[in-house]
Formats: C-alpha cells, sequence, structure tokens
C-alpha cells in the first residue's frame, strides 16, 4: 500500500502523481482496495458474480445448442430440432433473468461504493486540519468527490462485470471446445498467441497517448477556468487577443495529442479484425479437413465457428477497457487520498466543557506555517468579561492568534488553556459553542440572507433576526434587497455587496449569543455611520460577554479597555488605551499614521 | 396519439440533430464526411459477406464438396481485410472531424466568452460557464464521434442484414421486419421512462457540487460554529437522493435493456425451427439457415445500440442548447469598430443615470475632473461607488445621460482605446498563474525590466518581490508562492500603472494593505504620475486624506465634501494626547 500512503501528502504535486501512475501502471493497490470496500456489501457483490456467471455459461452454451440443432437437421430429426431449439430460446430467457438481476445489483454495487466513498471524504475533509485547505485547491477536491467518483460509475457498473464475464466466456468456451473436439479446438486457437502478442505490444504506446490527451484536456479546462475568473482583468487591460492566442495554442495540441491516440486505437481496431478472420477462416480450413476424416460434424464446426468470433468480442472488450481502467484508477486513487488525509492532529478530548468560569490562558505559545514562524513566546491571560483588542500591522500575528483561541490549529510550542484546562483535551464540539467568531472574510452559503444568518442554529426564530439587525443598526443595509432579508444571496454571496456580507458575518456570530466573541476586522467593509450604530449597540450587547478584537485600525477600539499590540509574532506591548498611547511606541505610532495629518508625510 | 407518434418519430430522427449542428464546425473538411460514411457503408456491406459465406462454407461441406472450402475461407479473410481497412478509415475519419468540430467549437465558445460584457457575467456562475466549454463540448463530440462511427454504419448494417435476408429466404426478411420495430418501441419506453431520473441526476449532481463549493471554502465557518454533523448529514441525504435516482435507472435498465437481446433471441429461435422444418420437409441445404441465424446474433447489440442512442442524443441536444446560450450575441461588446482614438481631457459626467432592473442606483449625477486631479469618492456601504466607476472603462453604460472625456462621449471611442487609457484596480484581485513579472507585466507585454521595477516600486511591492529567491521570476498562484490580500493588492496596482493610464481608478483597491503603506503608495502615486488623472474609491479617511478633494455618494447623487480641507486642518491641529472617545466619535461620524 506504498502508493496510497504517498498519496495522503495531497499537497505534493498531484499532476506528476497521476502522470506517475499512469505511465508506470501500478494501480494495483488502489484496485484491490476498492475491490475490498466492495465486496463488503456481500450479499450485492455474490449476486453479481452468480448472475455475471450464468450469463456467461449461457452464452456459451447457446452456440453448441445451434450446433446440435444444426445436426438434427442434417439428420432429417425433427424432435431434435424443435428440443435443441426449444434449448437454443431457453439460453436466452436464462440470459434475460440473469442479465436482469446482474444489472440490478451491479448498479446498486457501484452507486453504493460511490456513495460511500463521497461520504466519506466529504466526512473527512470535515476532519482535516484547517491548514489542509490552504495546501490544496477547492477545485481539486471538488472534482475528485464529483468527477472522478462518477468516472467509477461507467466503469464499475458495467466493465467490471464485463471482466468477469469475459474470463468466464473465454474459459468456458475453451473447455468445450477441448471436449468436443480436442484437435479442432487447438486450430481455434491457433490465432490467441498472435492476439495476445499485438495487443500487449501496443500497451506502452497507448498508455503514454492517453497520458498526453489527459493532460492537453486538462490545461485547457486549468486555462479555461483561469480565464473565466479572470475575465474583468482580461477586459481592464484589453488583452483579449493574446488570451485568445494561448487558448489556441492548448487547442491545437490537444487535437494534435488526440489525433496520435486515434491513429492507434483505429489501427488496432483492424488488426483484431483480420486477425478474428484468420481464426475463422483457419477453423473452416481444418474443419473440413476434421470433416474428411469424419471426426467430426458440420455442427459442431459451426459452432466452432461461433465460438471463434464470441470469444474475440471480450478480448477486444477488455482491451478497449484498459483506459477507462486507468483513469478509474487514477481517480479512486485521489479519492482515496482525500480519505486517508491525517484528520486533526486535536480532534479535541472527551472533556465536557459547557461553561466559561474563568480566562482563557495563552502561555509561552508559538506557532509556525511550515518555515514562517508566525507567532513566538506569547503569553496572555484573558479574564471573564474582559475586553481585549489585538492589534499591530498586517502580518504581525493577529489573525494567526485568533486561530488558536479558535482552536483552528494548535501551537507548535506551549499551550492554549480554558479555565486551566488544555484545549486539547476539551471537547471540540462544546467548546465552539461558548465561542463565536466573525471572520476577516465573511462566508456566505447557499439560501437567502435569513438562512445565512442563522446558519449554525436553524431554531433562532425569525423575529430575533429581525430584532437583532434593527439593534445593530444593521436593518438599513439590507433596505436595499429587492426581497429583504428573504432574497437569495446567491452563489458565494454574489447579489450581496462587500458590506452586507460582513453585516451578516456578524449577525451569525451575535445569534449564538456566545460567551467568547472574537471579531477580526468585523468592520472593514461598513461604512462609518452603519459602524457607528453597530459600535454603540455593542457595548450593551457585550456587557457580560468576553471580547477578543483584533484590528489594525482604531474605529472599534472604544469597545476595549486593554490592548495588545503584536510585532513580527511577538507580544510587544500590553495595557490600557492610554498606557499605550504614554509609551510612545508601536500603538502610538500606528495611532498616529491613521490619525495625524497628511502634512506630516512630506510629498 | 398523433402528436406523441409524431413527437417520437421526432425524437428518433433528432439522433442525427448533434451532428447536423457540427457541419458548421467542420469548415472545408465536410468533404471528409461523405468518405467517411462511403467508408462505413463499404464496411458493413463486406462485413455482411462473411456470416453468409460462412454460411455458404457449411453449406457445401454438407454437400461434401471439400475443395470450394479453402476458396470460402480465402474469400472470408478478404471480405474481411476490406471491411477492417473501411473501419480504419471510418474510425479515424470520424474521431478526425470530431476533434476538428471540439477544436474549432471551444476557440468559437471561448471567443464568445471574451466577447462577453461585465453585466452578462453578473448572473453566471463561472462553474457553469466551465462545464459548457469543456462538458458540454466534449459531451457533444462524444455523439458525434458515436454517430459517424457507430450510429452511421449501425444503420447501414441493418439495412443490409435485411437485404442479406431477404436474398437468402422472404421468410427471414419477414421475420426481421417483424422484430425491429418491436425492438425500437422497447427502446423508446424505456427512454420514456428513465428520463424524469436522468433530469434529478442532473440536478443532485449540480447540489453535490454546490455543497462541496461552499462546504470547503467556508470551511473556518463550519468549524467556527460546530456545524460539521450538520455538514455531513446534509451532504449524505443528497448523494442518498442520488443514489436512489440511479438505482431507478439500473432497475429500468434491467429490464428493458436485456429485452432487447430476448426479443432477437426469440426471433432467431423462430428462423432456427421454420428453415430447419423447410429444410427437413424438402431436403434444401442448411447454408442459408446457418448465415440467417448468424446475422440475428450479429445484429442483437447493434439494434440495442439504437435505443440507447436515442437517450444518448437527448443529451447531447441538451448540451448543445447550452453552449448555444453563450455563443448568442447577446451581451457582447464590440471591441474595435471604430478607428482608434486615443482618449484624453478631462472627465465629466453629464446628468448619468444608472438603474439595475427597478432600481436606480445613480441618479442625474454631473460632476467634472480635471486632467491630472487626485479625487476620491467615498459614500456608504452598496451606495454605488463601484457602479459609478465602472462606467467609465465602458464595462457598462448608463441608462441616460453622458459621459465625456474630452468633448466627446464615451462611445465615440472604441472600447479598445478607452480601456488602454483607463485603468481600474478592483477591490477583488485576479492574479493570474505564471511568475510575478508575467502579471505584473499583463496589461503591457512591451515593457522592460526598468519599467517593471518602476511600477513595483510604485506599488510598494518591489522590496518584496527583490527578497523573494527568484526575484520576479517567482512563480505566484497553485504552483507558486501565495500572496497575502495585502500583496496581492499591491501587484494589481503596479500591473496598473504599468500600462501608463491616462486616467487610473483605485476601488478600494488597497483594503488590505496597511495604512502606512498605503500612504506611501498614493504620496508615490501623485510624484510620479503628474499626468495621470486618479480616482480613488474609498470610504476610509486614512485613504482619502490624500485626495485633492472628496465627492460623495449618497442616495444616488453626488456631492461634493465642502469641508473636506478644513477638516484636514482641524486634524493637524489635534492634541495628540486626547480621549479616545473624541477620536472615535470623529472618526465613525464619517466625512
Amino acid at each position: 500500500m506504498i502508493y496510497t500512503r504517498e498519496l495522503t501528502d495531497l499537497p505534493l504535486d498531484y499532476d506528476d502523481q497521476e502522470d506517475q501512475l499512469i505511465r508506470t501502471g501500478k494501480s494495483l493497490p488502489s484496485f484491490s482496495r476498492l475491490l475490498r470496500d466492495m465486496f463488503r456489501m456481500r450479499r450485492e457483490s455474490t449476486e453479481v458474480i452468480i448472475a455475471v456467471m450464468i450469463t456467461a455459461v449461457a452464452g456459451t452454451l447457446y452456440p453448441l445448442s445451434l450446433g446440435y440443432a444444426i445436426n438434427s437437421v442434417i439428420r432429417r430429426d425433427y424432435t431434435g430440432l424443435y428440443l435443441f431449439a426449444s434449448g437454443f430460446f431457453l439460453l436466452y430467457v436464462v440470459q434475460f433473468f440473469s442479465n436482469w438481476l446482474r444489472t440490478v445489483s451491479s448498479t446498486k454495487l457501484a452507486q453504493s461504493t460511490i456513495k460511500s466513498l463521497r461520504d466519506r471524504s466529504f466526512q473527512n475533509l470535515q476532519h482535516v486540519p484547517v491548514s489542509f485547505f490552504s495546501k490544496v485547491k477547492t477545485g481539486y477536491l471538488i472534482s475528485r468527490i464529483t468527477n472522478d467518483a462518477e468516472t467509477l460509475s461507467e466503469f464499475l457498473t458495467f466493465q467490471l462485470p464485463q471482466v468477469v464475464s469475459g474470463i468466464t466466456t473465454v474459459l468456458v468456451s475453451i473447455s468445450i471446445m477441448f471436449y468436443k473436439d480436442f484437435s479442432l479446438t487447438l486450430y481455434a486457437l491457433i490465432v490467441i498467441p498472435v492476439l495476445a502478442g499485438f495487443t500487449f505490444s501496443i500497451q506502452g504506446r497507448v498508455r503514454l497517448n492517453y497520458l498526453k490527451t489527459r493532460k492537453t484536456i486538462a490545461a485547457i479546462t486549468g486555462n479555461l477556468s483561469e480565464n473565466i475568473n479572470a475575465v474583468r482583468t482580461i477586459k481592464a487591460f484589453n488583452v483579449e487577443q493574446r488570451i485568445q492566442g494561448n487558448f489556441n495554442e492548448l487547442n491545437v495540441k490537444n487535437f494534435e495529442a488526440n489525433m496520435k491516440a486515434s491513429k492507434l486505437s483505429s489501427l488496432y481496431g483492424t488488426v483484431i479484425r483480420i486477425i478474428e478472420s484468420l481464426g475463422i477462416a483457419v477453423v473452416i480450413i481444418a474443419g473440413s479437413m476434421q470433416l474428411q476424416s469424419g471426426v467430426t460434424t458440420v455442427g459442431i464446426l459451426v459452432a466452432f465457428v461461433i465460438y471463434v468470433q464470441e470469444f474475440f468480442d471480450p478480448v477486444v472488450q477488455l482491451s478497449q477497457l484498459y483506459n477507462s481502467y486507468q483513469s478509474a484508477m487514477v481517480g479512486v486513487s485521489r479519492i482515496y487520498g482525500i480519505i486517508d488525509s491525517p484528520v486533526e492532529t486535536m480532534p479535541g478530548g472527551t472533556g465536557r466543557k459547557r461553561e466559561f468560569r474563568d480566562s482563557i490562558e495563552l502561555s509561552d505559545v508559538s506557532f509556525s506555517y511550515g518555515t514562517d514562524q508566525a507567532l513566538n513566546g506569547i503569553g496572555i491571560r484573558i479574564a471573564r468579561g474582559e475586553k481585549v483588542g489585538i492589534v499591530g500591522h498586517t502580518g504581525a500575528g493577529k489573525t494567526t492568534l485568533s486561530n488558536l483561541i479558535l482552536k483552528f490549529y494548535s501551537p507548535t510550542n506551549g499551550s492554549v488553556t480554558l479555565d486551566g484546562v488544555s484545549m486539547d483535551e476539551i471537547n471540540t464540539e462544546d467548546y465552539r459553542k461558548l465561542i463565536a467568531p466573525v471572520l476577516q472574510d465573511p462566508f456566505m452559503f447557499r439560501g437567502t440572507v435569513y438562512e445565512n444568518i442563522r446558519f449554525a442554529d436553524s431554531t433562532v426564530s425569525r423575529e430575533t433576526v429581525d430584532d437583532m439587525a434593527r439593534k445593530f443598526g444593521l436593518s438599513e443595509i439590507f433596505a436595499g434587497l429587492p426581497d429583504g432579508l428573504n432574497t437569495n444571496v446567491g452563489e458565494m454571496g454574489r447579489n450581496l455587496s462587500e458590506g452586507q456580507r460582513q453585516a451578516i458575518s456578524i449577525l451569525r456570530a451575535f445569534v449564538r449569543n456566545p460567551e467568547i466573541l472574537i471579531l477580526d476586522e468585523p468592520t472593514s467593509q461598513i461604512d462609518p455611520d452603519s459602524e457607528k450604530l453597530i459600535i454603540a449597540s455593542l457595548r450593551e450587547y457585550l456587557k457580560d460577554k468576553t471580547l477578543i478584537l483584533i484590528t489594525h485600525r482604531f474605529s472599534m477600539i472604544s469597545l476595549v479597555n486593554r490592548i495588545v499590540v503584536l510585532q513580527e509574532g511577538g507580544l510587544v506591548e500590553d495595557g490600557t488605551f492610554g498606557e499605550l498611547l504614554d509609551r510612545k511606541g508601536i500603538f502610538s505610532e500606528l495611532y498616529r499614521i491613521q490619525y495625524g495629518p497628511v502634512d506630516r508625510y512630506p510629498i | 396519439m398523433k402528436d406523441r407518434v409524431k413527437l417520437r418519430l421526432e425524437r428518433i430522427i433528432g439522433v442525427m440533430g448533434p451532428l447536423l449542428f457540427s457541419l458548421a464546425f467542420l469548415d472545408k473538411r465536410k468533404k471528409y464526411l461523405w468518405i467517411v460514411i462511403s467508408a462505413g457503408f463499404i464496411s458493413m456491406v463486406s462485413r455482411m459477406f462473411v456470416p453468409l459465406l460462412i454460411g455458404d462454407a457449411v453449406g457445401s461441406l454438407q454437400k461434401l464438396q471439400y475443395s470450394s472450402v479453402e476458396h470460402f475461407a480465402l474469400l472470408i479473410v478478404l471480405a474481411s481485410a476490406v471491411s477492417g481497412a473501411m473501419q480504419f478509415i471510418v474510425n479515424y475519419g470520424a474521431q478526425y472531424l470530431s476533434q476538428v468540430y471540439s477544436y474549432n467549437l471551444r476557440n468559437d465558445v471561448f471567443g464568445h466568452i471574451l466577447r462577453k460584457n461585465v453585466g452578462f457575467y453578473e448572473n453566471q456562475t463561472s462553474g457553469d460557464l466551465l462545464s459548457r466549454t469543456t462538458m458540454d463540448i466534449e459531451a457533444t463530440r462524444n455523439y458525434i464521434l458515436t454517430t459517424l462511427a457507430q450510429l452511421i454504419p449501425t444503420i447501414f448494417m441493418i439495412g443490409f442484414s435485411f437485404v442479406a435476408l431477404l436474398i437468402l429466404k422472404v421468410e427471414f426478411a419477414a421475420i426481421f421486419t417483424l422484430t425491429v420495430p418491436v425492438l425500437i418501441l422497447v427502446g423508446l419506453i424505456f427512454q420514456q421512462k428513465q428520463r424524469t431520473h436522468w433530469r434529478h441526476i442532473r440536478i443532485y449532481y449540480g447540489l453535490m457540487n454546490e455543497h462541496l463549493q461552499e462546504n470547503i471554502v467556508g470551511n473556518r465557518v463550519v468549524r467556527g460554529f460546530s456545524a460539521e454533523k450538520q455538514e455531513i448529514d446534509k451532504f449524505s441525504e443528497t448523494t442518498e437522493q442520488f443514489f436512489q435516482e440511479n438505482m431507478g435507472i439500473g432497475r429500468l435498465r434491467g429490464k428493458y435493456n436485456n429485452m432487447m437481446p430476448l426479443i432477437v433471441g426469440a426471433a432467431a429461435t423462430i428462423v432456427l425451427l421454420y428453415g430447419g422444418f423447410v429444410s427437413i420437409i424438402n431436403g434444401s441445404n442448411i447454408g442459408p439457415l446457418v448465415s440467417a441465424v448468424n446475422i440475428f446474433s450479429i445484429i442483437s447489440f447493434p439494434v440495442s445500440f439504437l435505443g440507447r442512442m436515442i437517450v444518448f442524443s437527448e443529451n447531447s441536444k441538451a448540451s448543445i442548447m447550452r453552449i448555444n446560450e453563450i455563443r448568442t450575441l447577446e451581451k457582447e461588446e464590440e471591441l474595435s469598430a471604430l478607428p482608434e482614438i486615443y482618449p484624453n481631457g478631462d472627465l465629466s459626467f453629464r446628468d448619468v443615470s444608472f438603474r439595475r432592473g427597478d432600481r436606480e442606483i445613480l441618479r442625474n449625477i454631473s460632476f467634472e475632473i480635471r486632467v491630472g486631479e487626485f479625487v476620491g469618492l467615498t459614500g456608504r456601504t452598496a451606495a454605488g461607488k463601484s457602479t459609478l466607476v465602472n462606467l467609465i472603462p465602458g464595462f457598462s453604460k448608463p441608462s441616460s445621460g453622458m459621459i465625456l472625456i474630452g468633448d466627446k462621449q464615451l462611445n465615440a471611442f472604441p472600447l479598445s482605446s478607452l480601456r488602454k487609457a483607463v485603468a481600474i484596480v478592483p477591490q477583488e484581485i485576479t492574479l493570474l498563474s505564471g511568475t510575478v513579472r508575467d502579471n505584473i507585466a499583463f496589461g503591457n507585454m512591451n515593457a522592460d525590466d526598468d519599467e517593471i521595477k518602476q511600477s513595483a516600486a510604485i506599488a510598494r511591492i518591489s522590496d518584496f518581490i527583490e527578497s523573494l529567491p527568484l526575484k520576479y521570476n517567482t512563480v505566484i498562484g497553485e504552483r507558486g508562492i501565495t500572496l497575502s490580500g495585502g500583496q496581492r493588492q499591491r501587484v494589481a496596482i503596479a500591473r496598473a500603472i504599468l500600462t501608463k493610464p491616462g486616467y487610473l481608478i483605485l476601488d478600494d483597491a488597497t483594503s488590505s494593505v496597511d495604512p502606512e503603506t498605503e500612504l506611501e503608495i498614493f504620496r508615490n502615486i501623485k510624484k510620479e504620475m503628474t499626468h495621470t488623472t486618479v480616482i480613488l474609491v474609498s470610504h476610509r479617511e486614512s485613504a482619502l486624506k490624500f485626495a485633492d478633494r472628496v465627492l460623495k455618494l449618497t442616495d444616488g447623487q453626488i456631492s461634493a465634501v465642502p469641508d473636506f480641507k478644513k477638516a484636514e486642518e482641524e486634524l493637524s491641529t489635534r492634541p495628540e494626547h486626547h480621549d479616545i472617545h473624541a477620536g472615535v466619535d470623529r472618526f465613525a461620524t464619517g466625512l
């Protein structure tokens, strides 16, 4: 299982990985894991196997019954003809029922497997560390879980059973042939090595061609997706022609790769047909010699001709299946990659914690994203009811600090404790009921403004939402919306302005009525008039709550009674507003830039 | 009833629809179409000879004419060789034509996408556009490939089977004639019954996509509000419905799809019994009987394939409709229809109004900005500031009134010239994959290194770039380094500056840059770009301090901020030490 383990390091170059998988054809580990997953549904998998085998055996018996029927005609035996023709039809009936069963149970098997792969990857995504999402692109994850899983559908429902049936057909028909006429069978099988050799010799090139077509189409999709998202920029800079030219280049490459692949596969089809006809010719000539020496009958000869035709079908199908097997395996290993991604190192202990009594404390906390040290030996104790502002330049580590308090990340060094209990021991879900964040990027889900505000708790009534909005002076922001709070926010909230999104994000946290509020630049997009209203009503709302306010602007600073200043990941100042201004350190400098007049910065 | 028959007939004929659609994209290569179709014809004729020859061979064996057997064997190989060679032309040619089709169509659709105006994108999701230009085109290409490589040959084959059977024995042909309509009927019923399932599958698939998208992008909100369980349940509900719909199709498929070979089998049995009895009675040769049964077994697969093609064709026609929705000329802009004139002069708005739907966003706005001025534009959230500035590069057109540059109205300039003169930097930045240099030079590929470095210096991003190991050759984006919001905004400002615009619009373009750096950027712009007219959109006082004057947008109308400079002076005399609440309140009242 070396391969799947490698795949768990998703942020690695997954394109190259895919490359390697196709180039080397080493997809067996993922395949056997997929089979194990499928066989867990015992009933369905047994049904599929039995049904496929019945179908295949019935299929191999019918040339024989046809042969006997024809022998009866030659012998002028009415009963024989009637008997064997009925047998001939009966086999079709048997096949009808066994195929019916096969189709239904293989659909069930395939679709349940796909559903379970999707559900499992989704579930794991809820528990991977937040940092995972900064390493892996959203589009990549989505297309794995939707597209890749979907390519499995065709493979699992039709093609995999086809393999089983193909192998069964070949084995059963060869056995029957040997049983009926040993030497004629040897003649009939003469072409098999030719066929196998030919198929095998071109497989490597087929794989490379396939890889090339895949890569060129991926390049087109990537280019399109980027350009569609950047369309405003393209227009603003008036570079449509250049962009169209670049696109055309990729398009040409894809065309050429496809034509190259097609030449080989078309040739393959032709050669297979010719080998098949050679096989038939050999059987007829050898059969006529056997007939002359009286070893065999005309009926058996007819049956043999049909057998040769029949087992070419599975062989042709199997070779065509190779590409879809490859792409299904690439897909499934990537899905397993998501399922196997390690979950949060601190899944939250079992410690139940339903109230906040005393304080949150960070002692000697350090944190690094990879090699970048974001926080360095931070120590802060925030008492219940305290209102703390965290201030500093962009990149000083303010948001990282709030991520640690929100338990999105765990510190590389040091500890975060709540009422003296380490975060690692506290149940994450419990903890997050005590705390509510207003994040820097207000995120919108599909649905109405109401639904977005009540996102985490659908028991909140509309009236509560209306009241809250009014109380915080946010009703007016939504006044321009066509259906008020019932307006659909659109994909990612695109029907709303940045300020409206921020207002929703604020209300979403406030309706939860949490013990601790973390506000990360909550009003950067809200105009000063509205902001003033929010600040005024916040004072009342925050009375018994603990506030952690992150900002590099000072409009809301009057809400806090203590300010902590961060600089390059370290805590440099801590005190009240007045104390810090007196100190003439970083804080007073920051304050001066924003409130100082323009002429201090000579042009 | 008559209508239903007509509808069904239309659906049967409609399987050729996508091929007809493709003609427009095959340009002068349409002639190859005839070669492919003729090759398909010859391939099928020669293939039909194989069962006939097998029958003849068996027949002569029955008559103990062993010498002629070799002759038949040779003919079988020959017929297969011809059929195979023709099959090569069919497969390769079909692939070629389908690739020409998708190549041309993709370029065409992409051209349309680039010509669409900004208004078009307001109601479009990028995922949907992407799936139309990739999946829908691929789906129709695949269908056209199948039409040429399989459907048309199959139709020939069914025709020839009938002819062959007719030659063998009229009764065999009659049995065949009865079978085909039954098969088509089964195919149609099947297709009719599964249609709703397919529609639902597409809906649930879309839902699944959307849900994933927001769950992943909004993962911090999901976690922050501990809504993981709720999300898992919701997702599982969608996949369950998806599963159920697929099972619905699976059950239908199990019954109807497998009924087709059964019908063929029944027909083959009748042929066998009838032919056999006749043969026994009049002692005739069994060759024709063997041929006939063989023909039936050969066509059983192609016939059930026809039924599937009907479903397939409907999906493909739906794809064509979606593609064509982009290909309409609606909401497209003509970039360079007019002779090139470079806009130059004062910018003035005269009685400009703008409405979106029923909402009037801008009402009779008039103002003038002189060349080289640095003007601030402020107003409440959603007051229409962005709407206003987007009128200047012609992203949207005013509902009434006119906008002039110098003494010419905006629509007197070709859009390409206008957009060369006007550079707009929005708040949300899109950078493209490539190096830092590629991104800065995006709008001006001819710029040399010094110019690029100078723009970066003005935008206060050069120090950061120089600190990177590969400097300007550092790759950004998916396969390279990730830039912070402020860094992205500064790269975007450098990108705009490099085009040497006559008019530079900064639409909240420094919202993620810290105030210190922000001030330096504005100072640099003012110093280095003296001939450029600058419009600075912001609601932040620290930013607006730099403007020569400030306009305020309230309720769709514009007003100057009269006491702007006075406010400035007040600020400068303010003591360093003062009451915090006073400072906050002063700030919060806005301008």
